[in-house]
């Protein structure tokens, strides 16, 4: 058996118990949360140890270590703590602190990450957005109407030069982030559980996936059961709004065809579906978090953040779409404005807000099954 | 005294129903010569009493025997002063575990009716042993416990007299650089001022207590109510008149020199809990080698504690000492405490103590087991774990390193009361408690194994400040009721009413000194020719020596050898062969109550019994095998409390004296050609009463199967 050397890190338990988990402290170590996880290997199963590493500072022990990814923050061990001591928020502080720690610049993660900081994260995109309303000239000569009159956002904030030039080369630095990131991800994790005994990456990341589209892991929660739901309509959602902004580009730049586009053309269709489906799955997540507070926790501003953003995503777009079939200008326009702050914060923060635990969490899950670790699979 | 016997019988609850009541009477009075026997239906309620104190008056009844209900309840309605007064428990043993209206009910009550009478013609009306006594209560060491009951004493008109071994009163108090909150809310700052000094200044300044500092008990002679206590103070001895004692010696810290795997005299940063009060009072944390600031400190719970090689017993304070010590250390908010534990033990309020301890970011803890203490090469120390909750075999560098080292009673290590007893200078059986100054008597806190002398606080068990004030506050109560009680000649406990005390006949005594080995709390000292004498302040009339004397010399006024022996002779024997008899001694503190219990859920009992109610079955003496043999009884059981390590004697080595004696017991069976079998003694708690008729039942089957005694009819 090897031997560890501690060496507590009194500003990493500081740290923990800012990002959110500040009931940490209150945990005796009884191990209730760790018998009563649906989530957890049986063998050396958490969220106990991550509790005990958390108290001592064993920051090592915790950022690079794939088991705060299998917890999927059902929080039946916060519901069951003696103690009050709320692992599951207590995990979620430390997921949030390994995000700021993998994803580069960590700059950016420490200004998505604060709260007060977040005037400036709506801000930036903001301004970006105005001058580009002010060099087209709406301010002082009107919106250009597209095709027989009507609203055209095409017209208000077109795709070339003004969107896609600026959020290509952002998407392209996003996913340099996030490639960087798992790949030192990756390395620690490693380092600190052992290689990988040779198992088939291939099928790891093919059960992941199956396991993410089915979303069984969620089967296992108890106490927030209703967020399969929830979760799985946003995640969904997310998928259709993929696709349709595929099909906008193959339109775009291959049919040379603008927006906007009949109702009942396809794009319209899953685009629509997945905006409906994302704002109730979004709604069921705030009504969700409220009506589990007490035994959950009301969770951070991390994750308000985040839910912020989605909502607003698809809020404005939908209202967007709606005034301009109404064709009232002065709505419309506005709204689409907010919507494409709003996609600006979605897309330039993913690395760094809770967007990122799609990245990390499959990278995780992906190194667990890889080692063994993973119990459903 | 000419006895004038008046018999009193209870009709009420079901008596009247359940027997002839009038065949008894009439029994008693032709074959007994009793003059007056009288049945009322309520003999406890206004009426009935009246009726037995008009017959004392007119009729000049002076020994009455009330056949009515237990003895161990309605006892103000039947206390006739002036009068011998015996109880026959009719109700309970004759009716509720009979069958009712049978045969065996009433042979039962004429039983207990003609042994009762035999009691009283064999019983005097007590008279009290009265000494000139002092009132003074002399309190052995001036801590926290020891000044609190002196105030406590002294507070409630006493005189205390305060006997501290250093120059200054406080004890431990004194060395602590801050103290847990004793208010019982535990919130911010969990540290407080000790405020120590007050209580030496109201213990000083109060005329009732007197202060000896640098004193020492040198001897501590004669018994409750009149102790010489030889106090030595500053090359000074006086001797002091006392009437009881309270003992707060305290405790010193267990020698850490003898935890070297865990770093002591090794390595110069590794203390022990004093040690870092010593130094958080001269100002920073730092460590002895170099003065630097310490930073990470772990702190070693069970220094020694709950280990088979050094001290076996948990030492209720270090828990919480090491948690306010945390905070100590976290006046340095760079610094960390890490506390490894085998259990957390915060017992009662001080869970929140621990909570709230716990909250501080710089305060860890975990579970494991520390197996050492080595270097770390850079002047720091590695702190070994293994089965801790890190998982694996696990280092944690410290830069200091407190043992949380546990507390040894002063008892343990010095007789501390130097008595100059026959059995020895200090108190007796401590191996018992680990050295402390307990007597496990489930009901009897505070007492020890010598009369008059009570323990409180740390010397008694381990515990902590604010327990021991509450110990101290129990004691001095406890030490004030005994010099009231030897004002008036009782006992002090457990027969806290009792006038009588043992009277032996010293012309016959042979000097055995069966008597002074055997009594539990050396009551009995010798002369310079080894003749036994007793120190009746001492006594708590248990009886033990009784039942110890070979020529049952020892008699108190309504208990005596011969009177057992004459009720045994007087019960009576079933003319069929297959009806046994069977008498069982039945101790009163336990299994006597367990009885009543068992009659009062008119649960049955096998008729074959007889009871007969002891002080203690150490007051059990080897005749009474022979008189009961020899008269044609079957078989002759004895039920006491549970001895042993955690006895539950009432005399501490009555039970277990009883059993000792039965093993010699053979040789009188022997002689009367009996089987051993006959005679047996079986254990029992005052809860277990539904288990007694199975194991009265089990002891009469087994006399049934040896077959009836060959004495009877003789």
């Amino acid at each position: 058996m090897s031997e560890q050397i501690i060496s507590p890190d009194l500003n990493f338990v500081k740290e923990v118990i800012a990002s959110g988990g500040e009931s940490l402290k209150k945990c005796y170590q009884c191990s209730t949360c760790t018998v009563v996880c649906g989530m957890t290997p049986d063998k050396t199963p958490f969220p106990r140890k991550e509790m005990l590493y958390a108290q001592w500072g064993m920051k090592d022990k915790l950022v690079s270590n794939p088991d705060i990814w299998l917890c999927h923050q059902c929080s039946d061990c916060t519901a069951f703590c003696p103690r009050g001591a709320k692992p599951g928020e207590v995990l979620g502080a430390i997921r949030k602190m390994t995000i700021k720690k993998y994803s580069k610049p960590t700059a950016l993660g420490s200004m998505v990450s604060e709260p007060k900081s977040a005037i400036l994260l709506f801000a930036i995109p903001t301004i970006i957005f105005l001058i580009f309303v002010m060099i087209q000239g709406h301010f002082t000569e009107g919106v250009p109407r597209g095709e027989g009159g009507i609203i055209s956002f095409s017209k208000f904030m077109p795709p070339i030069p003004y969107i896609d030039f600026l959020f290509i080369p952002l998407a392209s630095l996003v996913v340099l982030s996030f490639v960087l990131g798992i790949k030192e991800y990756w390395s620690d994790m490693s380092k600190s559980c052992g290689k990988a005994k040779g198992g088939d990456i291939n099928k790891s990341i093919i059960d992941t996936i199956v396991e993410i589209l089915s979303h069984k892991r969620f089967k296992e929660c108890n106490v927030t059961k209703d967020r399969k739901i929830s979760h799985l309509l946003v995640f969904y959602s997310f998928i259709g709004l993929a696709i349709t902004t595929s099909i906008a580009v193959f339109y775009l730049y291959f049919l040379k065809w603008e927006s906007p586009y009949p109702q009942t053309n396809i794009i319209k269709i899953i685009g629509n579906i997945s905006g409906i489906a994302l704002l109730i799955g979004i709604s069921m997540i705030v009504s969700n978090r409220i009506k589990n507070k007490d035994k959950a926790g009301m969770g951070s501003y991390f994750d308000w953040l985040f839910i912020v953003i989605v909502y607003g995503v698809g809020a404005t777009g939908m209202f967007a779409q709606i005034f301009r079939l109404l064709d009232i200008a002065i709505i419309a326009y506005p709204m689409y404005f907010a919507h494409l702050v709003f996609i600006f914060a979605l897309f330039a923060y993913a690395p760094f807000s809770k967007m990122a635990h799609m990245v990390y969490r499959t990278t995780a899950m992906v190194f667990a099954k890889h080692i063994g670790r993973d119990k459903i699979a | 005294m000419d006895k004038k016997y008046g018999l009193y019988i209870c009709t009420g609850c079901s008596i009247g129903d359940s027997i002839n009541v009038e065949k008894t009477a009439t029994k008693s009075k032709n074959a007994l010569k009793i003059p007056i026997v009288k049945s009322h239906f309520a003999l406890c309620g206004k009426e009935g009493v009246e009726l037995i104190k008009s017959d004392i008056a007119t009729e000049g009844v002076n020994t009455i025997i009330v056949a009515a209900c237990s003895p161990r309840i309605k006892f103000e309605e039947f206390n006739f002063p002036g009068c011998l007064v015996e109880r026959v428990p009719l109700r309970e043993l004759a009716i509720w575990i009979q069958e009712p209206k049978s045969e065996d009910s009433q042979l039962a009550a004429d039983d207990y009716i003609r042994m009762g009478v035999m009691k009283a013609q064999k019983g005097f009306i007590p008279e009290p042993f009265l000494f000139e006594t002092s009132k003074d209560i002399l309190v052995i060491g001036g801590g926290i416990a020891g000044m609190s009951a002196a105030l406590e004493i002294a507070n409630a008109g006493y005189t205390a007299h305060l006997v501290e071994r250093e120059n200054e009163l406080g004890g431990f108090m004194n060395k602590l650089y801050k103290k847990i909150p004793t208010t019982g809310q535990y919130k911010e700052p969990l540290i407080v001022d000790t405020e120590i000094d007050k209580t030496i200044k109201e213990v000083e300044e109060n005329p009732n207590i007197k202060v000896y500092k640098s004193a020492k008990v040198e001897k501590t002679d004669g018994m409750p109510g009149s102790f010489d206590v030889t106090i030595s103070s500053n090359g000074n001895s006086e001797v002091v008149k006392i009437g009881s004692i309270v003992l707060t010696a305290g405790w010193r810290p267990y020698d850490a020199s003898k935890l070297e795997h865990l770093g002591y005299g090794k390595f110069k940063d590794v203390i022990t809990n004093i040690e870092l009060e010593e130094i958080a009072k001269k100002g920073n944390i730092v460590r002895p080698s170099d003065g630097k600031d310490a930073r990470k400190v772990a702190f070693i719970q069970c220094a020694g504690q709950r280990d088979p090689n050094h001290l076996q017993y948990c030492s209720a304070m270090c828990c919480a000492t090491s948690l306010k010590q945390a905070k100590y250390i976290r006046q340095n908010s760079n610094a960390v405490a890490m506390i490894f534990y085998k259990d957390i033990r915060t017992p009662g309020k001080l869970e929140y103590y621990y909570k709230e301890a716990q909250n501080d970011p710089g305060v860890m803890l975990t579970k494991g087991d520390v197996v050492g203490v080595t270097d770390a090469g850079n002047g720091n120390m590695f702190i070994e774990l293994e089965d801790s909750l890190f998982g694996k075999k696990t280092k944690v560098e410290a830069d200091l390193v407190v043992l949380a080292t546990g507390v040894v009673p002063e008892t343990a290590l010095d007789p501390v009361l130097n008595l100059t007893y026959r059995q020895g200078a200090g108190l007796p059986d401590l191996e018992l408690f680990n050295g402390f100054a307990d007597s496990n008597f489930i009901c009897f806190q505070y007492e020890t194994r010598r009369t008059g002398i009570f323990a409180a606080g740390a010397v008694r068990q381990p515990m902590n400040g604010t327990e021991a004030q509450e110990d101290a506050r129990g004691a001095a109560l406890k030490a004030i009721q005994c010099v009231e009680h030897i004002v008036k000649g009782m006992a002090v406990h457990p027969r806290a009413w009792d006038l009588t005390y043992p009277d032996p006949m010293m012309t016959k005594c042979t000097a055995c000194k069966r008597c002074t080995e055997e009594c539990p709390f050396g009551a009995i000292d010798e002369d310079e020719k080894g003749t036994p004498f007793y120190k009746i302040g001492r006594c708590r009339r248990c009886g033990t020596c009784m039942g110890a004397c070979p020529e049952r010399i020892v008699s108190f006024k309504d208990f005596n050898v011969d009177m057992i022996g004459t009720m045994m002779k007087n019960v009576s024997v079933p003319s069929e062969e297959d009806e046994p008899r069977i008498i069982v001694l039945v101790c009163e503190n336990d299994a006597y109550p367990a009885i009543d219990t068992v009659a009062q859920n008119h649960i049955k009992i096998n008729p074959a019994v007889r009871f007969i109610q002891l002080r203690c079955l150490g007051s059990t003496n080897l005749v009474w095998v022979a008189d009961a043999f020899s008269r044609g009884i079957d078989g002759l059981l004895l039920l006491g409390c549970k001895f042993g390590d955690n006895y539950q004697c009432h005399f501490a080595k009555g039970s277990e004296l009883a059993n000792y004696r039965l093993g010699k017991v053979q040789e009188t069976l022997d002689r009367l050609m009996l089987e051993a079998d006959r005679v047996q003694m079986f254990q029992v708690a005052i809860d277990e009463y539904s288990k007694l008729p199975a194991m009265i039942d089990e002891f009469v089957d087994r006399v049934k199967e040896i077959g009836p005694n060959p004495y009877r009819g003789f």
